[in-house]
């Protein structure tokens, strides 16, 4: 019987404290697994919500807000200055207009409705609320980036799609448009068409789907284009600063306001992301803190259960010794002993881990949650105003009031945090486990060394 | 053949310091029984822990088969307690969640005897002291002071050493019994030709050793 096993025997000498010590430390193991799952979780969603929402910057002009908001345009020569601040990769301007029936040939593929009569009423400088008879003007995109001019914009789309034909550079400048569905339909428009937007021909070289009904019901034209034919030479409504690193969001940000001073307003998502994330956070510190507690814990545990083993068993080393024993035998025995208890308490732990990971996570996200507000909103890229009014056509009115989208979806969405247990989290813990109970057990070993095998004979 | 020559041991007291073995000489042979009898603190236990290299001596010399033990540093003091010399206790100090036979494998294991042959010495030292195949798988704590104390031998004598120290071995049993464990040591000593130091405060067992040795105040001399 080699030392390995005599430690493995030793471990059940004792059934009621073997069976405490293997409890306590499963116990401190289910924790750390919980903890550890939790953390890797809720970085994980931190990380992907960081990486999806997190690195573009909102530029408007000052007071500007759709067309309910005021102010002046910004220019082509302030998107230049954007595009030369450090971090900033791509600078995506728009200019957005509108066409009444009297500036184009196209009719809108959306009826006014209950809605557009008594919000457009309004838009006009009509009393509010007043019914009027009109028709919806058609919203007319100026962009230097026609694959992303609707992202997250304020024809509430998503991002346009060509289901047919082809885009235009983001240079160009001839009279050519992409025009959505909604209005291709309503108007019997395929590539190739063409209308008639302030008294020139447009050519319509494709056709897209942003998923939204308002959306699809626009026109996509080059920015120059749009300078041009609405007399808005230079001008511009809106850009999207994309950053090189969402790290780096906060700092363009600041350097772009500097830049532009009182001209603009520069908003970013990730004010939002952080304030939406801060319960994550908190359960990552406290995971953290608990990981650390509860793996701090097992190791005391273990320390302390095996230095009374050590103590109780000093005759019994001393007789080890007596009879020939090494100091490397009588170590490598309690080791393994020790080993035993961890190693039976890690089984018990990680299957308890696993089964109260999941609800663990939940309930932190959820209680974490429920102890900070929600807040704040996503900011758009509006349309150029009229002076002293906005515009209300069929479905635009979405509750978007006070700032934007209000991310109660959002944050809901952010606290449905997956808690997976992969196999390197138990590799991990399970190695952890092991050199915790090592370190555990060298530290009783100092006191094996002392022990001198003539007390044998001195005690009796 | 065990010659021991001016042996010192000193232990410091607060009451300043004790010479527990004093300049202690003398020789044993090769299956002779050698009693070292005295008063408690005499220095009985101290004299043999330094034979048996539980302990260093201050000065003096050990010499076992003309190899000189004093001088050995740890891992040579432990490769001569498990293969040179084995210990018999007198509250037999057996290791309670083994049972007989693994007792004496033990010593074997640390003699580092062949493998394949630990198995068969250990049922053969058992039954030697009497001990049969079903208390050879009894656990310490199932077997009678008596019987313990044969385990105890027969762990002593397994891996052949030159030298068994015996400290008390009747101490903890009835006169009898006692009786029987000191003609199982005889036994023993003779049969595998081994030199038995046996320190006990009993006359009768000390009676029965080929020699007698008394040592009182750390000092020793020989009775006739």
């Amino acid at each position: 019987m080699n030392a390995l096993r005599r430690g493995i025997k030793n471990a059940f000498r004792n059934t009621v404290r073997s069976v405490g010590v293997i409890v306590i430390l499963a116990v401190a193991i289910a924790l750390s697994i919980s903890m550890l799952v939790a953390r890797d979780a809720v970085t994980k969603k931190i990380n992907d919500v960081r990486a999806s929402t997190g690195n573009t910057i909102t530029v408007s002009p000052k007071g500007f807000f759709g067309f309910q908001g005021g102010g002046t345009p910004l220019t082509d020569a302030q998107m230049t200055e954007i595009a030369s601040i450090s971090h900033v990769t791509v600078v995506r301007a728009s200019l957005n207009e509108r066409l009444t029936s009297s500036e184009t040939s196209l009719t809108s593929g959306i009826t006014p409705g209950t809605l557009g009569q008594q919000f457009g009423g309004g838009g006009f400088g009509s009393a509010a609320g007043a019914t009027t008879s009109f028709s919806i003007p058609i919203t007319v995109t100026g962009t230097t980036d026609p694959g992303n001019a609707l992202t997250g914009g304020a024809s509430g789309g998503g991002t346009e799609k060509l289901t047919s034909g082809s885009s235009f550079s983001a240079s160009s400048s001839g009279d050519v448009a992409i025009i959505g569905t909604t209005l291709a339909s309503a108007n019997k428009l395929a590539v190739g068409s063409t209308f008639t937007a302030w008294k020139t021909s447009i050519k319509v070289i494709g056709i897209y789907n942003a998923q939204s009904t308002f959306a699809n019901n626009g026109v996509l034209m080059p920015l120059a284009t749009v300078q041009k034919l609405a007399g808005a030479t230079n001008q511009v409504t809106g850009a999207t600063v994309v950053v090189d690193n969402v790290n780096n969001v906060a700092s363009t940000a600041k350097a772009i306001s500097a830049k532009l001073g009182s001209a603009a307003d520069v908003t970013s998502q990730q004010q939002a992301t952080l304030t939406a994330l801060a319960p994550l956070n908190s359960v990552k510190t406290i995971s953290t803190y608990t990981l650390f507690g509860a793996v701090a814990a097992a190791g005391i545990i273990l320390l302390l259960s095996m230095l009374m083993i050590v103590r109780e068993r000093r005759r019994e080393v001393g007789v080890l010794k007596a009879l020939g024993a090494s100091n490397r035998s009588v170590i490598g025995q309690f080791i393994a002993e020790s080993t035993t208890f961890t190693v039976l308490g890690s089984i018990v732990g990680l299957i308890v881990g696993i089964l109260l990971s999941s609800p663990i996570t939940s309930a932190l996200v959820s209680a974490s949650s429920n102890t900070t507000s929600g807040g704040g909103g996503f900011t758009r890229t509006g349309f150029r105003g009229g002076p002293g009014g906005g515009f209300g056509g069929g479905g635009f009115t979405r509750p978007t009031t006070g700032g934007g989208l209000r991310f109660g979806g959002f944050h809901s969405t952010i606290t449905q945090v997956h808690a997976a247990v992969g196999w390197s989290t138990l590799l991990f813990a399970f190695i952890a486990a092991i050199v915790v109970a090592i370190i555990g057990s060298a530290v009783a070993t100092a006191t094996i060394l002392r022990i001198r095998p003539a007390e044998v004979l001195r005690s009796e | 053949m065990l010659q021991v020559k001016n042996l010192e041991k000193k232990f410091r007291t607060d009451a300043g310091d004790i010479l527990a073995v004093n300049d202690v000489s003398f020789e044993a042979k090769n299956g002779e029984m050698v009693a070292i009898v005295g008063p408690s603190g005499s220095g009985k236990s101290t004299l043999l822990s330094l034979v048996g290299l539980l302990d260093a001596p201050d000065s003096g010399s050990i010499d076992i088969n003309g190899v000189e033990l004093a001088r050995l540093d740890a891992k040579g003091r432990t490769l001569y307690r498990s293969r040179q010399v084995g210990f018999i206790f007198q509250a037999f100090n057996l290791i309670p969640n083994l049972n007989a036979k693994e007792n004496v494998l033990l010593a074997l294991e640390f003699a580092d005897w062949p493998k394949d042959d630990r198995d068969a010495r250990a049922t053969e030292m058992l039954e030697m002291v009497g001990l049969d195949e079903v208390k050879a798988h009894r656990r310490p704590n199932r077997l009678s002071g008596g019987e313990q104390q044969r385990v105890a031998i027969a762990r002593a004598f397994a891996a052949q050493p030159p030298l068994i120290l015996a400290d008390e071995p009747t101490g903890s049993l009835d006169r009898q019994t006692g009786q029987k464990i000191v003609e199982l040591l005889r036994e023993a000593a003779t049969k595998q030709q081994t030199t038995v130091l046996v320190v006990t405060h009993d006359e009768k067992i000390a009676n029965q050793a080929d020699r007698r040795l008394e040592i009182e105040d750390g000092v020793l001399r020989e009775v006739a």
